[in-house]
């Protein structure tokens, strides 16, 4: 180390120490101590694997993080040596973020919910792949999520999670989502809008809000709400046709083989049915539906998929449902008048007769 | 003779001394006692005589006895005869075949099935629906089970056609069944009835106005259920030779003629056979046929009178 660097170093660690000595009265020695190696850029390791390990703490960052007061320590519980004699573990943020915890984090327990989640399981599985808290969340800049920087605000979701989900991040950016998202759109879902953030279930779990038994429910969260669904022109009677189509219907009675909104829109490159690529353009109908109905063809675009019998829209499906709705009131009111004026000329020759017994066997009934 | 008497009696010889007797008593009757019998003789021979026709009497007395009541008897015997001939009111008629009860019944068990496995897939919101469907065994039983029913209603539906053109009595009930203008005067006759503008009701034949129309409606209804229903059945198929919307609109025409059907036989053919108070809690004509005289009498009156001519007819010996 020359000089002039040590000289460099030596100037920005007191800039920092007097611009923490007013910032906060608890920007303190120890974090001194540790940024005279991890603070300087560059500062890194290369570990036997070949994998470059980035050990450089920009402090500024941290101080502008929701962690501002914290020092290294206090996350970094395991280190008490420089050099560090042992490696020093991955920060467990379960010391401060439970339930009742004393040091001003919030009172949220949604490490709770992580341990459940498919995330949470495989890292207890040991699963070298599964994400940690700092995955998403980072780890020296931590910032809310309505922070437009933060890793985890709306917008930066899906980069966050297509670290690890690239393919579906792929299908997501292309998606009429992931466009609308792009255009800076705020009704647009992102990742965590259909599956949850820490409590991610595998679409296979009952309570897994991807679970076919839950999609609609999920897709209905924006696609019944007619605020949100007339300002794209997309029709909000979409889940209410699904319902009582017979899909709908047997997946609400628990046939979960029976398709779902995903099953034909699919779940991640879902495109409006006016785009060639869409799955439910009437081009690739026969193909979407023919995953289940083998040897679909093009009849199957001949009509409307999401069908409304009380809307002009359904066509002559609409006219049918009429038909028979007069068919069955006329029916019914005629019946109804027949009965009831049967019943009257009973009653009234009962009377007539004197009160007998009506049923029993006597003239009134006689002609 | 005095001496064949004397011997007689002297030999104690029972049957000589009656033969005496009654060659005396035959004599006797003719006036003429024979001069040789002693007063004794005589005395004794006149309470034999008396004796003897005394018992013929009794015997005659007994036979008449018997044939009057026996003329009696069977005189009632042939009045009873003649009674049931003529029934009472509450005699039981077979109105409708066995042939007819197997339809009918094949028929309502299907129904029943198809509507308690059907309905709840149309009113899947209500709680009933779901329950339902639980404890017949979920959607993949009653799924399954709705098409058994479909089966057994093809099936009569197509032996009712079969019936109707290959046996003697499905065509003539056939032929009672077709609409005539006497239907439609009869049910304007019945409503003025109802009303009380017509003081007698109208004189109904084999079937009534209600009854046609009862036929017809599930005629209609078997015609749009399973032609709907097997649209729905092979989707597949029926979408790709015809296009979605033929699926869609069988699904519509399935949907609301299962509600047209079930109410029309809830609301108007369970209370012409149930709750009709005259028929209440229902008649058991659908099993055994037989309606009671008075019924037939009442309800079906031209049909009585040609049932009571063949009948009175059949039974002359």
């Amino acid at each position: 180390m020359t000089g002039t660097s040590m000289l460099r170093l030596r100037r920005i660690l007191w800039a920092g120490l007097v611009a923490a000595a007013f910032a906060t009265a608890a920007y303190a020695q120890e974090d001194v101590r540790c940024l005279s190696c991890h603070g300087k850029p560059g500062f890194r390791k290369t570990l036997p694997s070949g994998q470059v390990l980035e050990l450089f703490v920009d402090p500024n960052l941290l101080r502008l993080s929701v962690h501002k007061d914290k020092h290294c320590v206090d996350c970094h519980a395991d280190v008490s040596e420089v050099p560090h004699p042992t490696t020093p573990q991955p920060v467990n943020c379960r010391r401060c973020h439970y339930n009742g915890n004393t040091s001003g984090a919030p009172q949220l327990a949604k490490y709770l919910e992580f341990e459940r989640s498919v995330h949470g399981k495989a890292l207890a599985a040991g699963n070298p792949k599964a994400p940690t808290c700092q995955d998403c969340h980072g780890g020296h800049f931590i910032l809310p999520g309505s922070d437009l920087r933060s890793r985890v605000f709306r917008t930066n979701i899906p980069q966050v999670c297509g670290t690890c989900h690239l393919k579906i991040f792929a299908e997501y950016e292309a998606s009429i989502h992931g466009k609308a998202l792009a255009k800076g759109n705020p009704d647009a879902p992102v990742c965590t809008s259909c599956h949850g953030e820490h409590n991610i279930e595998k679409p296979e779990e009952k309570t897994s809000t991807v679970n076919p038994g839950h999609v609609a429910n999920t897709c209905a969260k924006c696609h019944d709400k007619v605020v949100i669904m007339e300002k794209y022109g997309v029709n909000a009677e979409q889940v209410a046709t699904y319902e009582e189509s017979f899909h709908g219907i047997a997946n609400e009675f628990g046939v979960l083989k029976a398709a779902n909104c995903a099953s034909c829109h699919t779940a991640h490159d879902i495109l409006p049915p006016s785009d060639p690529l869409s799955s439910v353009n009437p081009a690739n109908i026969p193909k979407t539906c023919g995953k289940c109905h083998p040897g679909a063809n093009a009849n199957f675009a001949n009509g409307r998929i999401h069908i409304d019998a009380k809307d002009k829209s359904a066509g002559i499906v609409y006219w049918v449902a009429l038909g028979f709705k007069i068919l069955t009131l006329s029916t019914l009111a005629g019946l109804f008048i027949h009965i009831g004026l049967d019943l009257y000329r009973k009653i009234r020759n009962h009377q007539k007769a004197g009160g007998a017994k009506p049923g029993a066997p006597s003239s009134e009934i006689q002609p | 003779m005095s001496e064949a008497v004397k011997k007689a009696w002297s030999d104690q010889d029972t049957r000589a001394v009656s033969e005496i007797v009654q060659q005396a008593a035959s004599s006797a009757l003719q006036g003429e006692i024979p001069p040789a019998v002693t007063e004794d003789q005589a005395k004794r021979l006149r309470e034999t005589l008396a004796s003897a026709l005394a018992t013929e009497v009794a015997l005659d007395v007994r036979r008449a006895a018997h044939a009057f009541f026996e003329e009696e008897r069977r005189r009632e015997k042939d009045a009873a005869k003649e009674r049931a001939k003529a029934g009472k009111d509450a005699d039981m008629v077979e109105r409708l075949s066995l042939h007819v009860r197997l339809q009918h019944m094949v028929l309502f068990s299907s129904c029943i099935l198809l509507i308690l496995t059907g309905l709840p897939i149309k009113f899947h919101e209500a709680a009933v629906s779901v329950f339902l469907i639980d404890i017949m065994g979920g959607p993949d039983v009653t799924r399954v089970l709705h098409r058994i029913g479909a089966v057994a209603l093809t099936f009569i539906g197509l032996y009712h056609l079969f019936y109707c053109l290959a046996f003697e009595e499905g065509r003539k009930t056939f032929g009672q069944l077709i609409p005539k203008p006497q239907d439609a005067k009869d049910a304007l006759h019945q409503i003025l009835y109802f009303l009380g503008i017509k003081k007698d009701r109208p004189l109904f034949g084999r079937f009534s106005y209600v009854e046609k129309f009862d036929y017809w409606a599930v005629y209609w209804g078997m015609v749009v259920m399973i032609t709907s229903g097997y649209i729905l059945w092979f989707k597949d198929v029926t979408i790709n030779q015809f296009g979605k919307f033929v699926f869609d609109i069988g699904r519509e025409a399935h949907s609301d003629e299962a509600l047209l059907a079930t109410l029309a036989i809830v609301i108007w053919h369970f209370y012409n056979v149930h709750f009709n108070p005259h028929k209440f809690p229902g008649s058991l004509t659908w099993l055994n046929g037989k309606i009671t005289l008075r019924e037939f009498k009442e309800e079906h009156p031209l049909e009585y009178e040609e049932w009571k001519a063949s009948h009175d007819k059949g039974s002359t010996p």
